[in-house]
């Protein structure tokens, strides 16, 4: 239950301070924000030049922060094959310390789940040296947009755990509730910034969590969904209509904070030498699960979409008690073909076709 | 979180120190990792995998085919399916290869002593089946009979007549079909369930281990249902894309399990809850 009062430690930033305060963390870390460029669209962005961007913190940006964890593509290793035999050399690039301001809900929640992905099994190096010296700071959602769906999916609009230090926009002021040990170090370094909350920010903090659950435009019956998948409920029929619909554009995976599949590939570079690359890949590809000689364990025309949808609502759920769909949405906005995550839901929930 | 991390993705060099032609397009590999310090360390089980670089071609899962009983040599008995196995076929000895690994759930050795071993076989599914084979006659007191059932395409098809001579001599009974005949070919012929009909191993104190094409891996549990093997002690190994190796990336799902972390190894019980091509049009309990 979010409550300011569930967390022990909250201070107030007012809004007249929040660019100094920024400024004093632009100085020591890279700034990650959710900036509106000029051509009006809300994207993650690495500031320069705070005074040169608008930072937005209510429109949620276009992208997630998967980019800066798990980029697009990636160099893991050159490899030479010469007198040294066939010889890999680690590739890794230098990740300055970096704060990620501004953080929605769904995008936290996303970021916490990452960290599973990549520690659970094995610690991926790559990923963790990317993770390691990130400062989270997130705000909570007051208004939730039109595709968003966090409120089913346990995930937003509000946040009580996750972040460094979690903000909630209250008219002229933060409420500031200090989550991890960084924000508290954050706080107190520059506690300049920030002066004592009181019960009544408290109270304004709740009321305003209370409206912004009410504003949900969407409901969306992730529960059930996931109830219908794990009791094996939902008709082979809707998946394979929903697949027949995926135009296997990918858009879905790569513009979901959560899809976190990957394929490794070489790149030639001459003769005797090349780089490793890992990229981006979808289960929803054709390609997925293809194997040399041409046999593919799925069925990529009644199938292909299957994968995508019991991995996030039911493996997810058995494995870590909740499902890897944080409800931002995204992918209702770019699916084309009308395969997204909610449109799985309904049908699901509608039970026999 | 700690500063360095290991690098779980980092190829390890191995040099092909012999190959073994099996037929035309299966060869085996042994290999040693040129770090004689690691190869000396390097430890697994029958029926994990390495991941296999070889140049510009990236990488592919590959199951050890050699036995941990005999150290020093890791085997690797590749068929000649893509891009990769195909520039493996152009190795020589003296080549040098990336290895990552050892990865997955190995068969379950331990939970074999004291039973009759069945095991059935298809092509390169013999491959990973060959290292619990040598694994299990390295101590031979510990288990019951031995069974190899191998199924090829053509006599001239027949691979790893080496072992297969050696095992016989061991006390194995090996039994071989083909799926056409060849001139001067007196053995079986038809599938590899034809040479069931005649089994006297008593399905209670047995267990099948099984590794061979979908088509076949399907007409042997049928037959093994019939005769009364349990699901439990039904084993086989699965073939999948995989690009990490590790529970990562994902290309290997199977409705909810990877096969490379939960897998490849699983018992018929554990595939029977799963919905999954191999099983297509046999019953699954799920």
């Amino acid at each position: 239950m979010p409550h300011a009062a569930a967390m022990a430690d909250t201070h107030l930033l007012k809004k007249d301070h929040l660019k100094g305060f920024l400024r004093k963390l632009a100085k020591e870390y890279r700034l990650v924000a959710p900036v509106r460029n000029r051509h009006g669209d809300v994207l993650f962005t690495v500031i320069d030049d705070l005074d040169s961007v608008e930072i937005e913190l209510v429109e949620p940006p276009q992208n997630s922060l998967k980019q800066f964890f798990l980029p697009q593509q990636e160099r893991l290793y050159t490899y030479t094959i010469g007198s040294e035999g066939y010889d890999f050399r680690q590739a890794r690039t230098t990740i300055p310390p970096t704060v990620y301001f501004g953080v929605h809900p769904c995008d936290l929640s996303a970021l916490l789940y990452m960290d599973v992905v990549f520690s659970r099994q094995q610690r991926d190096p790559f990923y963790l040296q990317r993770r390691q010296g990130s400062v989270l700071i997130g705000i909570n959602c007051n208004a939730p947009s039109p595709n968003c769906f966090c409120n089913a999916t346990g995930s937003g609009p509000f946040l009580e755990m996750g972040s460094d230090l979690q903000l909630t926009d209250l008219g002229d002021r933060f409420l500031v509730e200090i989550g991890r040990a960084p924000g508290h170090a954050l706080v107190k370094r520059w506690e300049g910034f920030f002066s004592p909350s009181t019960d009544k920010e408290r109270a304004a903090h709740y009321q305003t969590f209370l409206e912004a659950r009410g504003r949900f435009s969407r409901q969306v019956h992730v529960e059930q969904a996931i109830r219908q998948l794990e009791a094996g409920t939902v008709p082979d029929e809707v998946f394979a209509e929903l697949s027949l619909r995926c135009q296997d554009c990918g858009g879905c995976a790569y513009i979901c904070p959560t899809c976190t599949c990957f394929t490794i590939s070489d790149q030639q570079l001459d003769a005797d030498s090349g780089q490793r690359l890992r990229s981006w890949d979808a289960c929803t590809f054709a390609g997925f699960t293809g194997m040399a000689g041409g046999h593919n364990p799925v069925q990529a025309k009644t199938e292909a979409i299957r994968q995508r949808f019991t991995h996030k609502l039911r493996d997810d759920v058995r494995l870590n008690g909740r499902p890897s769909c944080v409800g931002c949405g995204r992918c209702v906005g770019i699916c084309f073909g009308g395969t997204d995550i909610v449109r799985f839901v309904e049908r699901a929930c509608q039970g026999s076709l | 979180m700690p500063q360095t991390i290991t690098d779980i993705y980092l190829p390890r060099q191995a040099q092909v120190e012999q190959i073994v032609v099996e037929n035309s397009q299966i060869s085996t590999f042994v290999l040693a990792l040129r770090d004689s310090q690691s190869n000396d360390a390097f430890r697994y089980q029958p029926g994990q995998f390495m991941m296999v670089s070889m140049p510009h071609c990236g990488e592919a899962p590959i199951s050890i085919s050699s036995a941990p009983t005999r150290p020093g040599a890791i085997h690797l008995s590749v068929r000649k399916a893509g891009k990769l196995t195909n520039a493996m076929h152009k190795l020589k000895v003296g080549d040098t290869i990336g290895l990552r690994g050892p990865y997955g759930r190995p068969f379950p050795i331990r939970q074999l002593t004291e039973r009759n071993l069945l095991f059935v076989a298809g092509g390169i599914g013999l491959a990973p089946l060959r290292s619990v084979i040598n694994t299990c006659l390295d101590q031979q007191d510990q288990f019951g009979t031995i069974t190899v059932l191998y199924g090829s395409r053509t006599p001239s098809d027949i691979a790893f007549q080496n072992d297969l001579g050696l095992w016989q001599k061991q006390g194995v009974d090996c039994r071989l079909t083909v799926d056409a005949a060849e001139p001067g070919w007196n053995g079986a012929v038809g599938l590899v369930t034809s040479l069931m009909d005649d089994l006297t191993t008593e399905p209670s104190q047995s267990t099948a281990l099984i590794c061979g094409p979908p088509l076949m891996f399907r007409a042997v549990l049928g037959r093994l249902s019939t005769i009364g093997f349990a699901d439990e002690h039904i084993l086989t190994t699965m073939e999948r894309h995989m690009k990490c190796g590790v529970g990562i990336c994902r290309h290997c799902h199977m409705d909810g399990k990877l096969a490379c972390v939960d897998g490849p190894v699983f018992s018929l019980a554990e595939l029977r809850k799963l919905e999954i091509m191999e099983l297509d049009d046999f019953c699954t309990t799920k």
